[in-house]
């Protein structure tokens, strides 16, 4: 409480000292996924940038694309296919900077359900996340060749909840997990790794860049906002380096900062150690090629039922101007 | 006491089948586990095993009860693990809501009692809103107050809750406006009462008992309307999003002992309500 | 400007309406009332909308969603079938066939209705809906549980209407089919059951209402890629916010066709009652 008051009381002092207010909306509720966010701001790092930084949750109705659309953030993390949908639908969305260079989407199979590879879906019934998140399932059915209409010889889609219990409960062969989350749950709730076959998107040829910072095109071409940005960026991702080199003290900003108080300190323990393996192999700098691959993984499988984009983003999508500046010195 | 005996009776029965189906239903999880161990365990081995599972797919009651005494007295009230908390941010959104509720069913009411227009145009439309799924519009009214400069969730969610407190006011205060009968209004006419003076001197107190009446259905309804708001629109707080975070962290427990605590919460709020009511009814002279 | 044309409009369009008011209750005037507030309502949308320049994935004209809901008829029918028929409506006769079986048996055994009454009066009042995650684990993705759902939500308000009806008959009535000698059931069948209609209707509007707020619901925490809640909780992921509301709209449509069903049963069935004489 006391570090809460003097917190709220720093808070407000850089407020008074003609802070720039940035508002962030985050992707998923308070967790270690987003990590750097939280621990930049409660170690001051978004301070001495001379921010004052205000971190909104998101949910599983809340789509970040439309909060940035109304107005309401300054920045969104969300993933590279909705936002290349948002930006196809006139919400021109810009990649600034991408924190996560490895993506944690992978899918997991009891084995005991007699999937072992691929050619082993046929007929099965598979978990997938919808809201924006279905868009790898899908370019990899079409990789794979494999109706999803619930037609002969295809396999049959169900829209899992956000937990495991799909999987636990028998009710669908394989489930949709992050490796930083889902799958520790399922190792949580008694399954045993060797009783699991799991399947990385990257690995059977679906690149789709997760987690990244996203911000207006047409606010970007103000330069004191291009500004702001850029000692945003730098600040986060000192507190990404933080994190991933604190795991455990990270995990416990994160459950400070936690408002519904139903996160437990250890899931967020092995959450950051696993996340830390997606941010460790990147400074914050978007890799065009990991961009262009993951336009290719949509592209090639557009239907007229699950469309994210229909044709390559028009305009730059994409930008090195804001990481150029802020990973300089 | 005699009137207690029955309903401990069927409370008791219901706690028994709510033991008995949660060992039927716990048990599959660790016949499951056995069987992946090699192993085969008899009835009795499995019994007690369903009773203590980290994620039950029923809990025991007493598991439910420890948990949610955990979460009511087992936390300093402000924390965030507080189910007190919580319970107290339904609350605030549920008062909320009741009260915006309160003052837009009795304002339709009196204008729809003293113009035939609205009647005759809002009437039917709000019976509609009623037949309208609350939930599918939730997150749009969250997106579109958002839109209007409405910063948080308190807003949205107290509009929630008012969509569904309004409507039983609204039509109780309909029916109590309406409630004198000719005779009396023509004799307030003799007298050469105003229109005014009518309103507040014999339709107001007329309807008083209808009104009272209705504020139970309503509180109940602002309730869900604060859970409905708090459930899908991904709000952190607040007993509707411990049931569904328990839900997304595999803690069916803390989905549980939610539930529970608004099934504490909505207690209270009936028994305060049905106090007033009993309390104005006295003083108004009402025979119960 | 815009508020200002759209208030000019809005009073513009209340005076008719007030004009048409004012001649008197016709039939065509009590359906020309509401309709032209409703309509009033829907321009005034779509002019705030585009003359605010409202970004379409925040709140689409009524005309796009319309445009819409033309363009997917087949998608919202499917949708339609698998939350409205399959899970509200089983759902829906489930919960309200059980509650009305357990009143019977409640008023059989005096005992049973004085424990059961208080609590089912209790449980009526909590949000059942928070049980949807819990339900949707047990019975399956697939439209059984939203049935599950649907059936927990109806079941109490059903049973303390059809109790309280069960009671509505008064005493001198029930004396009277004793001393002609009438056993339980032809009582039940020829007197009791009829003065319970009204309120019978009652629980059956409000478990119509709760039917649908429970398929929808239940839809959010898991399905198979079709139903009415799984589009409106996936459709905002992707921005397609016209199809939100395309299928507000069917939702409404549903809801109000439903509760006009019953009420015309109702109707039809309770003509005697002085609620329904004008």
């Amino acid at each position: 409480m006391k570090k809460l008051l003097t917190a709220g009381l720093l808070a407000l002092m850089a407020g008074s000292a003609g802070a720039e207010d940035v508002t962030l909306q985050l992707k998923w509720v308070t967790q270690a996924q987003f990590a750097g966010y939280y621990v930049a701001k409660d170690k001051g790092f978004y301070e001495e940038e001379g921010l004052n930084v205000t971190i909104k949750p998101g949910g599983p109705d809340i789509a970040p694309e439309q909060v940035i659309a109304s107005g309401q953030a300054d920045v969104i993390t969300t993933w590279m296919p909705a936002a290349l949908a948002a930006r196809e639908r006139g919400v021109p969305l810009v990649n600034i900077a991408q924190p996560f260079k490895n993506g944690g989407l992978e899918f997991t199979c009891l084995k005991e359900t007699g999937v072992e590879s691929p050619a082993d879906f046929p007929g099965k019934t598979l978990g997938v996340w919808f809201f924006g998140n279905e868009y790898p399932f899908y370019a990899w059915m079409a990789k794979l060749g494999l109706a999803t209409d619930g037609s002969e010889g295809g396999v049959t889609v169900l829209k899992q909840a956000f937990n495991v219990d799909a999987l636990l409960q028998k009710q669908a062969a394989c489930i949709s997990v992050m490796t930083y989350n889902e799958y520790g749950q399922v190792l949580d709730a008694g399954i045993t790794p060797d009783q699991l076959v799991t399947f990385n998107y990257r690995d059977e040829g679906v690149v789709v860049l997760e987690d990244g910072l996203y911000v207006m095109e047409d606010r970007l071409a103000d330069p004191a906002f291009a500004e702001t940005m850029v000692k945003f960026v730098r600040a986060s991702m000192k507190g990404w380096k933080y994190a991933e080199a604190n795991p455990d003290e990270a995990a416990q900003i994160v459950i400070d900062n936690d408002e519904s108080g139903a996160q437990s300190l250890a899931h967020q323990q092995y959450m950051m150690s696993e996340v830390a393996k997606l941010t460790a192999g990147g400074n914050g700098a978007l890799d065009p090629a990991d961009f262009d691959a993951t336009v290719a993984s949509l592209l090639a499988a557009v239907s007229p039922e699950n469309p994210a984009i229909t044709k390559a983003p028009e305009g730059k999508a994409w930008t090195h101007e804001i990481t150029d500046k802020a990973l300089a010195e | 006491m005699r009137r207690a005996a029955p309903v401990l009776v069927v409370l008791l029965g219901l706690i028994a089948l709510w033991y008995a189906a949660s060992v039927w239903m716990n048990a599959t999880w660790v016949y499951d586990q056995a069987a992946r161990a090699g192993e085969s365990p008899t009835l009795m081995e499995v019994i007690p095993q369903t009773m203590a599972q980290e994620r039950p797919l029923l809990p025991p009651p007493h598991q439910v009860a420890s948990r949610l005494w955990e979460g009511l007295a087992g936390q300093a009230i402000t924390s965030k693990r507080s189910l007190v908390y919580h319970g107290f941010v339904t609350f605030r959104g549920t008062m909320a809501g009741f009260a915006l509720g309160i003052v837009l069913g009795v304002g339709l009411a009196m204008a729809i009692v003293r113009f035939r227009v609205m009647d005759m145009s809002v009437m039917p439309w709000a019976i509609i809103s009623q037949t309208v799924p609350i939930v599918a519009i939730a997150p749009m009214i969250l997106v579109v107050s958002n839109q209007l400069g409405i910063q948080g969730r308190e807003v949205p969610k107290a509009i929630i809750a008012s969509y569904l407190s309004f409507f039983p006011v609204l039509v109780s205060m309909v029916k109590g406006l309406r409630a004198p009968d000719q005779m009396q209004l023509d004799l307030l006419k003799t007298w050469g009462a105003s229109e005014g003076q009518t309103f507040r001197k014999l339709r107001l107190p007329a309807s008083m008992p209808y009104f009272f009446a209705s504020l139970k259905v309503a509180v109940a309804a602002a309730l869900v309307g604060t859970i409905v708001g708090e459930l899908p629109t991904g709000a952190v707080e607040g007993l509707g999003a411990r049931m569904l975070l328990g839900s997304q962290y595999g803690e069916p427990l803390i989905t549980w002992a939610a539930l529970f605590a608004s099934a504490i919460l909505a207690g209270i709020l009936i028994l305060a309500v049905g106090l007033v009511e009993r309390l104005a009814n006295r003083r108004m002279g009402v025979r119960a | 400007m815009v508020l200002a044309l759209a208030l000019a409009f809005w009073a513009a369009a209340w005076a008719l309406n007030a004009r048409v008011a004012a001649f008197g209750r016709t039939r065509a005037g009590r359906i020309f009332v509401p309709v032209l507030f409703g309509i009033t309502l829907l321009v005034l949308w779509e002019g705030l909308v585009r003359g605010l320049g409202v970004s379409a994935v925040i709140l689409p004209t009524p005309s796009a969603i319309a445009a819409k809901f033309a363009a997917s008829t087949g998608l919202l029918w499917a949708d339609f079938v698998q939350t409205v028929l399959k899970g509200a409506l089983s759902g829906f006769v489930i919960g309200t066939a059980a509650a009305f079986a357990t009143a019977i048996l409640a008023d059989r055994v005096p005992f049973l209705r004085e424990g059961l009454l208080p609590v089912g009066n209790f449980v009526a009042a909590l949000p059942i809906v928070g049980m949807a995650p819990i339900l949707v684990m047990w019975f399956g993705f697939g439209w059984q549980s939203k049935a599950a759902v649907v059936v927990a939500m109806v079941f109490f308000p059903m049973l303390i209407n059809v109790v309280a009806g069960l009671a509505a008959s008064d005493r001198m009535q029930r004396d009277l089919m004793a001393t002609w000698g009438a056993s339980y059931w032809q009582a039940l069948w020829k007197l009791r059951l009829p003065a319970a209609m009204p309120f019978v209707f009652n629980g059956l509007k409000i478990a119509a209402s709760l039917a649908l707020i429970g398929a929808i619901v239940a839809e959010y925490f898991g399905s198979p890629v079709v139903g009415m809640g799984f589009r409106i909780s996936t459709a905002v992921g992707v921005l397609n916010i016209e199809l939100v509301w395309a299928e507000i709209a069917v939702a409404a449509l549903a809801g109000s066709a439903f509760y006009g069903l019953i009420a015309l049963a109702e109707k039809a069935v309770t003509f005697w009652h002085p609620s329904q004489r004008n």
